[in-house]
């Protein structure tokens, strides 16, 4: 069988790549890309820990099925709030509002 | 029946290497397509295989024995988010232009892929060093994968939440909604009034009052 701490590996990577498309990227769609990417990062470590730990009941089902229903809920919040950034500013990179503050 | 154990228990090494092979196969897709989503050029291409990168996960779900959340899996990400992120580009033709993935500086580059390389190295060394086997209590694991129970588990025992949390889901899309509208009605004048945008109060009285206010206080001092 496949060690545990493989799969925290994995997660962990996903988590990695995310952050680094959060961190680096200025189109709002390849945030929101990098932020779902961390998201089955995150999913996947809550399935491995449920079911290693010897807790994979319905408790920790219902748990995973919350969890991936609440991040199609926020990526269409997400979606939203995108349209509305783009009415204001004409665009949808990120680095205008940061040149705002500075200025 | 003696020889059909006796075979699996000759096989089982090899069930194991092929176990370990497929979760190989599957990390390498999962973390090349999640690369591939961030740094493909065209962002429809990438959202394309940010959609087949979340299908390659539910590949680990089902290697986890968890059938159903790879179900959801596939349903909600690949089927629904990566759908849904289609549209936004649709609707945002410039989040296509291609000068957005060009960075100003190579500071800030440099400095996400340290950020991320930290988060990644400290993260994936403390899951190899960390005793997980001793964490874990011993004895035979709860492994529940009749999809009756959990529909009874959610609906019967747990209803009253599970609908109390999809009334705050609905309600997040019922205000995201309400905000494109609400930026709606602010932009359009001729309905100014409704969507609860206050009507702005006309200044035309007042300036009147105010003029013959002035007549009167010149004619005043000219007496």
């Amino acid at each position: 069988m496949v060690p545990l701490s493989w799969y925290l590996v994995v997660a962990f990577m996903l988590v990695g790549l995310g952050a680094y498309g959060m961190i680096v990227k200025k189109n709002l769609i390849r945030i929101l890309i990098g932020a779902e990417i961390m998201g089955n990062g995150v999913n996947l470590a809550l399935v491995a820990f449920a079911v290693y730990g010897g807790a994979f009941s319905f408790t920790a089902q219902g748990l995973i099925i919350l969890v991936i229903s609440v991040a199609a809920a926020h990526t269409a919040l997400a979606l939203v709030l995108m349209l509305m950034y783009n009415r204001r500013y004409g665009t949808v990179d990120l680095s205008i509002v940061q040149k705002e503050e500075v200025a | 029946m003696n020889w059909k154990v006796k075979m699996m228990q000759d096989l089982q090494p090899v069930l194991d290497l092929f176990e370990q092979f497929e979760f190989f196969l599957i990390a390498a897709l999962v973390l090349a397509l999640a690369y591939l989503a961030l740094e493909h050029k065209d962002i429809v291409y990438a959202v394309f295989f940010f959609g087949f990168m979340a299908s390659a996960v539910a590949g680990f779900f089902l290697l986890l024995d968890a059938p159903y959340i790879a179900g959801m899996q596939i349903a909600v990400y690949t089927g629904g988010i990566s759908a849904l992120i289609i549209f936004g580009v649709l609707l945002l033709p410039r989040a296509q232009d291609s000068s957005l993935e060009t960075f100003a500086t190579g500071r800030v580059r440099t400095m996400g892929l340290i950020l991320s390389g930290v988060i990644m190295a400290i993260s994936g060394g403390l899951a190899l060093i960390f005793p997980w086997p001793e964490t874990i209590p011993e004895g035979v694991p709860e492994q529940s994968q009749s999809l009756q129970g959990l529909a009874e588990w959610l609906w019967q025992d747990h209803g009253v939440y599970i609908q109390i949390i999809a009334l705050i889901i609905l309600t997040t899309l019922v205000g995201a909604v309400a905000l494109l509208k609400m930026e709606k009605a602010e932009a359009m004048s001729s309905i100014t009034g409704e969507f609860g945008v206050e009507a702005k109060p006309s200044p035309e009285p007042e300036a009147e009052t105010e003029v013959v206010d002035t007549e009167e206080t010149s004619e005043e001092a000219a007496n």
